[in-house]
């Protein structure tokens, strides 16, 4: 039986670190920002897609590096040309426009890419299982965990050690005061809105060889990226990962103990972490 | 899709709704005029063109456009409406087609959802509903009707025979994996029931959450725990490759071997499983790799429209809509009540073998194929392993004027 | 306070004639179109007491709404006559935000949203997978009330009786925001600290207005079940009431008359686009961002300004 539950707690972090790239990027604009990207799902979907394409073209290591590269200069042209404008408007426009860049990606990807959902190979370095701790493991889903724990490393460096992460932590905490003491915080804001562009993007492409790539994606994967965000607290990194594997075990665990319940599971969890703490459960540094 | 393709006299009726277009009506009035007077048969093609489906109700239209090309007919006209695979947009469809655009039989519904939806207000206004994928055993069971026809299957019809022929390869113990939703019960309950009568053991199972689950590793790992000789799962469009990739990564083929209701390893979604398919054995009413004359003509002329693809189920279901429809017609039926009368009596050998209508629930009575995924010179195929012979399901119910 | 200035109200009689107009000249699919427009506006409406005015922006309406649809359908069932049926269905409505107001009444802004997302979802989930419900296939055979001057199994008669509802809510509405109660939904939105000193609980000022709007939800419910003869919880997912945010945006939020407006505008876009494309999403979301684009006050929203600074 501990073969089960080594192998449960192998999905979990392998379902964390995917919805740990998904929700970065959500969880940093909404802290620096207040902007709740309803799009980013749409981000996630097109990193998927464009991975497949790239990977039929030229591979899947080169796909795993252009796809995010790709992405993020989707997520840099759409803030230049809407999102930055629509971001200091407040609430409502965001809800508008997001929904309305929900629908164009997804019919674009209808129309690029067709109705059947497509998938990647996975390359032949990460094929196979890993044999260790009495189960045997599919080496690409431990490719994935690896991923999601070096990103989430990097990241947290970035934030916590460097002087941009500084400034970083500084708008998060108070926009106003950041600006005061210099930092350009509408600079800052395009580079992080890239930036969790391009984490989508990654987050995509990795998933593609395991969940297939569909239109549907874009609002399936935006449901739990939100959970992610308000349970991890906005604008947090480590919160962020906290609430990753909380969802993932929630998901993971509940299918296994109790799958009678797990459609429902999630949004329990999130519905009592809510009034428990109105704030979300890792309140992490929030500007209002 | 296109939607100009549809013929002359949809156009006229949606002109002539609109007083601006006045004069291209009068243009289009005398086109009509011009042709024969006798009364034409009018088609509504009942399809999702976006949403989930979107793909599968192409492939029905392609196969029914395809039967009405082949016979040469000029008298019957095609409107098309989309169904979203949502039940109330697939209600209001229904209503528009038969209320004013005055349809004489409707042919479609992908979703067992939007086939409830329409069941009663189809049979209220007695309008011929051929059914064209739709497989909710109700259908054809306790809620048949004179006016619904089905010539794709049932839910039933596909699963019971997996049950017992799995049971004859003596496979005593199954797990069983399928979405949480009526159709996945219907299929999941259907097999249990018709292995358990064979003396075979259903260890465990589990439903997923429907929509939303796309990592079926924890439900993979629940599977291998079971210890169960064999699995058993019903998945289809994005699921369907996911599950079996998955599958395949976590080496579980060569522990528990794969059984399927056919659509998990349908043509459709073959191309991006790949070799991870090898070895999935499936149940299905038609496979393109069938070998008859009149599968060979037909994937050949499907094949001149669509190169390098192989019809799915769904073209075929689509395209014998189309048959059954042109069958009755040439019986000389004219108008919904004859229509709804002369279908059940269409009877022939088509693409997938022969086919007839169990006068007693209106639900096919067809071949039901098993088969084993193979790798082929030209990437994956379907190996035939058994033909169970005219399948016919109980009338579970249905008790017909 | 909300103010029925003559604007406002020349816009919605405006608006209801065209409706009926279009319903009574336009054929068949143009009656169902407008039963449709209907049963979105009155949601809309309802979501804009709310949201419009109490700042709760919910994501359950949706969820709530097929409360008060599978209340009427299961009272049908159960032998009750239609018009005690849809008080049934309203009043479950009603006691449904009632109890999500009360247990999410300390959530703020986007915690309450996703608090509404966490219960409508619950809704969802436990009715799909419900087979005494019908689950995912639904349930049909659902009654049309009397009316005693008209025939309602009659498609005009309903579009016109549907048409009948969105006057009714709409009032309800403006009574509700003008009665003494609504105007302090109202102030704890728009001032909480000051509410709260003059000893208002906020909670319970919450709990009651979300508890009027979802009623009023209810109404949208009852008559989408008596439209369609057929319901599923296809109407309760969460991005059902995403879609009727959007509609409020669209058509202007807090002004009452907005959604009613963005209902019609939302469908005849549909259906319109539709007609000649697949990929008719693709017309709306362009439609969304340019109203942001031209000032992101909603399509009323932007009119009143526009007429304020021409005529005011």
């Amino acid at each position: 039986m501990t073969t089960f539950w080594i192998l449960q707690t192998l999905n979990t972090l392998q379902y964390a670190a995917l919805l740990f790239l998904i929700a970065a990027g959500l969880s940093v604009s909404f802290g620096l920002m207040g902007f709740v990207n309803l799009a980013h799902g749409a981000l996630y979907m097109l990193g998927a897609f464009i991975g497949v394409t790239l990977s039929v073209q030229a591979g899947f290591w080169a796909a795993l590096f252009l796809a995010p590269v790709t992405v993020g200069a989707i997520g840099l042209i759409l803030y230049l040309g809407l999102l930055g404008r629509v971001a200091r408007l407040g609430p409502m426009p965001q809800v508008l426009v997001s929904f309305g860049l929900v629908f164009i990606a997804t019919e674009i990807v209808r129309i690029l890419w067709g109705d059947v959902p497509l998938s990647i190979d996975i390359p032949s370095a990460l094929r196979g299982r890993l044999d260790m701790l009495s189960v045997s493991y599919p080496l690409y889903r431990l490719f994935v965990i690896a991923i999601g724990a070096v990103v989430s490393l990097l990241l947290w460096l970035g934030v916590n050690r460097t002087g941009l992460g500084a400034a970083l932590r500084a708008s998060v905490e108070n926009r106003t005061m950041a600006r005061a003491i210099g930092i350009d915080t509408d600079r800052l804001f395009l580079w992080v809105f890239t930036l969790g562009a391009a984490l989508a993007g990654l987050g995509g492409v990795v998933a593609a060889p395991i969940t297939s790539a569909s239109a549907g994606m874009a609002v399936s994967a935006l449901v739990p990226a939100l959970i992610v965000t308000v349970i991890g607290g906005m604008g947090s990194i480590s919160g962020t990962a906290a609430g990753a594997l909380v969802v993932a075990a929630i998901e993971v665990f509940g299918a296994a103990i109790w799958p009678a319940a797990s459609s429902v599971l999630i949004y329990a969890a999130l519905a009592a972490a809510l009034i428990w703490r109105p704030q979300g459960l890792f309140k992490g540094a929030v500007s209002h | 899709m296109d939607r100009r393709e549809s013929s002359q006299y949809h156009r006229v009726e949606d002109c002539t709704k609109d007083p601006l277009m006045n004069r291209y009506c009068i243009a289009c009035l005398l086109a009509a005029v011009a042709l024969p007077a006798a009364a034409d048969t009018k088609v509504g093609l009942l399809l999702p063109a976006s949403g989930n489906y979107a793909a599968l109700g192409q492939d029905i239209e392609d196969g029914f456009r395809m039967a009405i090309a082949e016979s040469g007919r000029s008298d019957i006209e095609i409107v098309e409406a989309d169904t979203e695979a949502d039940p109330q947009t697939g209600l209001t469809m229904a209503r528009k087609l038969v209320m004013q655009d005055e349809a004489d039989v409707l042919v479609g519904v992908v979703s067992s959802a939007v086939l409830g939806a329409v069941r009663n207000f189809v049979h209220q206004s007695q309008v011929p509903l051929i059914v064209a994928n739709a497989g909710n055993s109700d259908a054809t069971g306790k809620d048949c009707s004179a006016y619904i026809t089905r010539v794709s299957f049932s839910n039933d019809q596909l699963n019971r025979p997996m049950g017992e022929w799995m049971a004859a390869q003596g496979i005593s113990s199954v797990y069983t994996l399928a979405p949480d939703y009526a159709a996945g019960q219907q299929m999941i309950g259907a097999f249990s029931a018709a292995f358990e009568a064979a003396g075979g053991d259903i260890v465990g199972g589990e439903f997923t959450p429907f929509g939303k689950t796309e990592d079926f590793g924890p439900y993979l790992a629940k599977a291998q725990a079971s210890g169960a000789e064999a699995l058993y799962v019903f998945y289809g469009g994005a699921d369907a490759i996911s599950f079996v990739r998955q599958y395949d990564s976590f080496g579980l083929a060569e522990e528990m071997p794969l059984y399927s209701v056919g659509f998990l390893t349908a043509p459709l979604y073959l191309r991006e499983q790949g070799k991870a398919a090898t070895g999935v054995i499936g149940a299905l009413h038609y496979l393109p790799s069938l070998e008859s004359p009149e599968n060979d003509t037909f994937v050949a002329a499907y094949q001149a429209e669509h190169p390098d693809t192989l019809p799915s189920e769904y073209v075929v279901a689509g395209y014998d809509a189309g048959r059954l429809l042109l069958g009755a017609l040439e019986e000389g039926v004219e108008g919904r009540e004859a229509l709804a009368n002369a279908l059940p009596n269409v009877s022939y050998t088509g693409p997938r073998g022969p086919l007839k209508i169990d006068p007693a629930t209106n639900n096919i009575v067809q071949n039901v194929y098993v088969f084993e995924t193979v790798e082929g010179d030209e990437g994956m195929t379907h190996k035939l392993l058994d033909t169970v012979e005219a399948v016919q399901d109980a009338p579970n119910g249905c008790a017909m004027p | 306070m909300f103010r029925l200035n003559p604007l406002r109200l020349a816009t919605f009689v405006l608006l209801v004639i065209s409706l009926a107009l279009y319903a009574g000249f336009g054929g068949f699919f143009a009656r169902e179109i407008v039963a449709e427009i209907a049963i979105l506006a009155v949601l809309a409406i309802a979501l804009d007491v709310a949201a419009g005015f109490g700042g709760m922006v919910s994501l359950a309406h949706g969820a709530i709404m097929g409360v008060g649809a599978y209340v009427y359908a299961l009272a049908g069932q159960n032998g009750m006559t239609p018009w005690p049926a849809a008080a049934s269905g309203i009043a479950a409505a009603g006691l449904t935000g009632a109890l999500i107001g009360v247990v999410t009444g300390r959530t703020q802004g986007v915690y309450f949203i996703m608090a509404t997302l966490a219960f409508g979802q619950m809704i969802w989930a436990l009715t799909f997978s419900a087979d005494w419900l019908g689950g995912d296939n639904g349930l049909g055979g659902i009654m049309r009330p009397s009316l005693p001057f008209s025939d309602l199994t009659d498609p005009l008669s309903f579009a016109l009786y549907a048409i009948a509802v969105i006057v009714i809510v709409f009032g309800l509405a403006t009574l509700f925001l003008r009665s003494a109660l609504g105007r302090t939904f109202e102030a704890v939105h728009e001032n909480p600290q000051r509410a709260a000193s003059l000893g208002l609980s906020l909670i319970r000022v919450r709990t009651i207005g979300f508890a009027a709007s979802s009623a009023l939800a209810g109404f949208a419910g009852v008559l989408a079940a008596q439209h369609m003869q057929f319901i599923s919880p296809a109407m309760m997912v969460w991005t059902a009431s995403g879609e009727v945010l959007v509609v409020l945006i669209l058509g202007g939020i807090g002004t009452l008359v907005g959604p009613a407006l963005g209902a019609t505008v939302f469908v005849t876009l549909k259906y319109w686009s539709a007609g000649w494309t697949d990929h008719w999403h693709l017309i709306i979301g362009a439609v969304l961002i340019a109203v942001v684009l031209a000032g992101g006050h909603g399509i009323y929203g932007q009119f009143e300004r526009w007429y304020r600074h021409a005529f005011g």
